[in-house]
């Protein structure tokens, strides 16, 4: 019979332990160059030797003292859930960092096999690690690991195995000196009093958590048989102060034992380091990233032209194959403006989506993203925004649903509030089609820059919002920002390929799912009541159209624009669709109608396109905000709030813009 | 190459990248400057501010070169990085208008002119400077 052991990944951020649960169990979980990808536990199978295993990717913590909310799903789940062994996932190019959760898990006394992974990296640099005396030192197995590569992982399950079958396990403890051991005694002490707190945890783990001043743990204990003790002893001491002594006694040990794993000892500055001089430079670091934001939409727009030319001829083609040979006329209709100039106006910019994803894949594999995080860092903590915000925001560019859920590494309730609020401004793929086709038709020899421009306006209005929001509803100040610098990698084709392709692939699947549902809406809308003019006004799209038409005409768009706008509600690609569906485009073009439309400006372009930047998420985004702030009321403000902000933009960058360019 | 060799091309580059790009916010603000049709500037705001950005790193090279501070071969490198970048990334451009022109049917009207520009141009005394030492260096960096 096959014997099942649970295994759970463990680690520091950005160590790897995404690339080793892929190559343990053949899943494609997303993998970043940065830390905090991972924010939810994720599962998979392997097997090995007749032994079945259950793996779990943990998110990041760099201790098993809980700050961040993923941090705390790390650890409920070793301390609640026991799995049978725990794989510490160590980043062999930093060492004493990675050490320092070992230092932690040792005291609990679980199971634990180290990964040593990115070994080949620790070599490349002429550091490498004496694995075998590692884990001699620390009497725990350790296994050299290359994720990237698979090498290492059937070392590692029999590794696990073997652990698994013993029961030689012990917690191993760290002398914190002669004050704080009678401390950590006497809470021990205390702490006996409650049975079942002692029946599960190791007391001595317990009495130093509760002297590093763990909320976690302190709420375990009040209410119970020891809380009076407990909390009469905890109240003779500084908390700040145990934690940062026993830090460094951690660390003391830590830097005993390197010194003799190691073969060598890096003095001289590494390459990575010196290019960081350079990219995370005081004067020219923000610059540089919005030069390289600027490239990033320059491609985007360009190099897709070709392929949207092609694809754009070819529903051309169909419509008009669709209105000359397909019978009765309200099937062709529906076929030829509905799906066709709906569906049709949506896919056309999936060259777009495809390339602007395969670069931001580029920019994160090699390195770079973390660097902008670390870059914002500065204004963005100078205005009351935790830089480990920019994070969540540099997803956002993607989705915003995972870009919310990626705020539960930021500390703070308020901060990670603050950071989901304004996380709908940064500007999704979904978007991108509304700024391709408008910027395409209205500004077509600085396309790339006008898109750049509404990315930059994204974030401006994020972060000004971040302000607004610190200085009123959310006061306080925001937490520093510690983030390690992942290293710098050429990024592989085949990674950079896949990640745009799970990402791109979304988007064919919204255009044949809700987009294909939204824009049959819209056509019926547009085709009833019964003998009425398609997409005229007195069809119910009309009737819809124009009853909105005042909220909207000070911006210059028309009951059309009100429409695709409220349907842009469900998934903002739908805008689009909708245009193509109300402007009944057939043969001609979308393009070509809107430009025909006197009714529509560059201004009012410009206008339209902010608009759609800023106002209200869509549904996706509301249903993950609601979920992770449990709260309708934040839900709520944040309809509203982009309602209003998107509303006075738009009026103002139209206005502005009609001075120079007419309309509006 | 030696650090007075990076000196030199580094303060080359730096000024041609600054003055094509003050040269080209000044196109996108006022229009058309008579006799400078030679330098394709094009009125493009945002490609003026990579042109200084560019520029920029390389003039902050040269100034610790200058002032005998080894690090400044590093911002020549990376400028020399970015230099190749934006010239790569206005060639895949050239070349996506160009098919899209031929597919149009515009390939009579087209002309390389049409996508030429600074970033362009200038990115081939980048790539000289990338064979000299670029390719060391972004190997080195890969390898760290």
């Amino acid at each position: 019979m096959k014997r099942e052991i649970r295994i759970a990944l463990t680690g520091n951020p950005n160590v790897g332990k995404t690339t080793l649960f892929n190559a343990l169990t053949g899943s494609r979980q997303h993998v970043g160059n940065w830390p905090g990808v991972t924010v939810e536990k994720k599962t998979g199978k392997a097997s090995r030797n007749g032994f079945e295993f259950e793996v779990v990717d943990l998110p990041g913590t760099y201790s098993l003292t809980a700050y961040t909310a993923d941090e705390v799903v790390a650890r409920d789940f070793i301390l609640e859930e026991r799995p049978d062994i725990v794989v510490q996932v160590v980043d062999a190019t930093n060492l004493e960092r990675n050490l320092y959760l070992t230092t932690q898990l040792a005291e609990l006394g679980v199971p634990v096999v180290i990964a040593l992974n990115m070994a080949d990296m620790a070599e490349a640099q002429g550091n490498p690690i004496d694995y075998r005396k590692l884990s001699a030192f620390l009497e725990i197995p350790v296994v050299r690991t290359v994720g990237t590569r698979g090498e290492g992982l059937k070392d590692l399950l029999d590794a696990a195995i073997r652990e698994a079958e013993t029961s030689l396990h012990h917690e191993h403890t760290i002398g914190y000196g002669n004050e704080t051991e009678t401390m950590i005694a006497s809470l021990a002490d205390a702490l006996s009093a409650d049975g079942d707190l002692a029946g599960r945890y190791p007391l001595r783990w317990l009495a130093v958590k509760l002297l590093e001043g763990d909320e976690n743990v302190l709420a375990k204990v009040r209410g119970g048989p020891a809380s009076t003790r407990v909390e009469e002893i905890l109240s003779r001491i500084d908390p700040d102060e145990y934690e940062a002594l026993m830090a460094d006694k951690r660390y003391e040990a830590i830097a005993a034992v390197l010194p003799q794993v190691r073969k060598a000892n890096l003095k001289e500055m590494r390459p990575s380091d010196m290019v960081d001089r350079v990219v995370t430079d005081r004067y020219l670091g923000i610059p540089i990233f919005l030069a390289l934001m600027w490239g990033a939409f320059e491609l985007t727009f360009t190099v897709a032209t070709p392929f949207m030319t092609a694809i754009d001829a070819a529903f051309a083609w169909l419509a008009g194959f669709v209105a000359g040979s397909i019978e009765p006329a309200w099937l062709a209709s529906l076929i030829g403006d509905g799906i066709i100039g709906g569906v049709g106006s949506v896919l056309i910019f999936l060259p777009n989506i495809f390339i602007l994803f395969l670069i931001l894949a580029i920019l994160e594999d090699s390195g770079y993203l973390a660097r902008a995080a670390f870059i914002m860092d500065r204004p963005l903590y100078a205005l009351g925004l935790p830089g480990k915000s920019f994070v969540p925001m540099l997803i956002g560019f993607g989705c915003n649903v995972p870009a919310i859920m990626a705020t539960r590494s930021i500390e703070g309730e308020k901060d990670r509030l603050l950071t989901i609020l304004v996380n709908p401004f940064m500007s999704c793929s979904a978007r991108l089609p509304v700024y391709i086709l408008f910027a395409g038709v209205f500004f077509p020899d600085q396309a790339g820059s006008v898109v750049f421009f509404l990315y930059v306006l994204g974030i401006v209005v994020a972060i000004a919002s971040a302000k607004l929001f610190r200085s009123t509803i959310l006061p306080g100040e925001a937490s520093p920002f510690v983030m390690e610098m992942p290293p710098y990698r050429i990024p592989t084709a085949m990674t950079a390929l896949l990640h745009m392709w799970s990402r791109g692939s979304m988007y064919i699947r919204k255009a044949g799912t809700i987009i294909l549902a939204g824009v049959l809406v819209v056509w019926l809308l547009a085709s009833f009541p019964f003998g009425v003019e398609y997409g005229s006004a007195e069809s119910f799209a009309g009737m819809i159209g124009h009853a909105l038409e005042p909220l909207v005409a000070p911006l210059g768009f028309d009951w059309k624009v009100a429409v695709a706008l409220i349907f842009g509600f469900i998934a903002k690609e739908i805008v689009v669709g909708s245009l193509g569906t109300l402007y009944g485009t057939g043969e001609e073009t979308l393009p070509t109608a809107l430009l025909a439309d006197p009714g529509l400006s560059a201004a009012t372009a410009l206008a339209l396109m902010v608009f759609v930047l800023l106002y209200t998420p869509c549904v996706a985004a509301l249903g993950v905000i609601r979920k992770e702030t449990g709260s309708w009321k934040w839900t709520g403000f944040s309809v509203a709030y982009g309602l209003v902000v998107a509303w006075l933009l738009a009026f103002v960058v139209g206005r502005v813009a009609g001075l120079f360019m007419g309309g509006v | 190459m030696n650090d007075t060799a990076k000196l030199v091309y580094g303060a080359v580059l730096g000024v041609l990248y600054i003055a094509a790009g003050l040269l080209q916010m000044v196109r996108a603000v006022v229009g058309p400057i008579p006799g400078l049709e030679a330098f394709y500037l094009t009125g493009n705001l945002f490609g003026g501010f990579v042109l200084l950005v560019v520029g920029a790193v390389f003039l902050a090279g040269v100034r610790n070169l200058a002032a005998g501070a080894g690090e400044g071969a590093i911002f020549v490198s990376v400028g020399v990085l970015l230099s190749v970048a934006f010239g790569l990334v206005e060639l895949l451009a050239l070349c996506a208008l160009g098919i899209d022109a031929y597919l149009v049917g515009e390939w009579v009207e087209w002309s390389v002119a049409d996508a030429m520009n600074p970033l362009l141009y200038l990115a081939v005394l980048g790539a000289a400077g990338y064979l000299a030492w670029g390719r060391t260096f972004l190997r080195g960096l890969s390898a760290a």
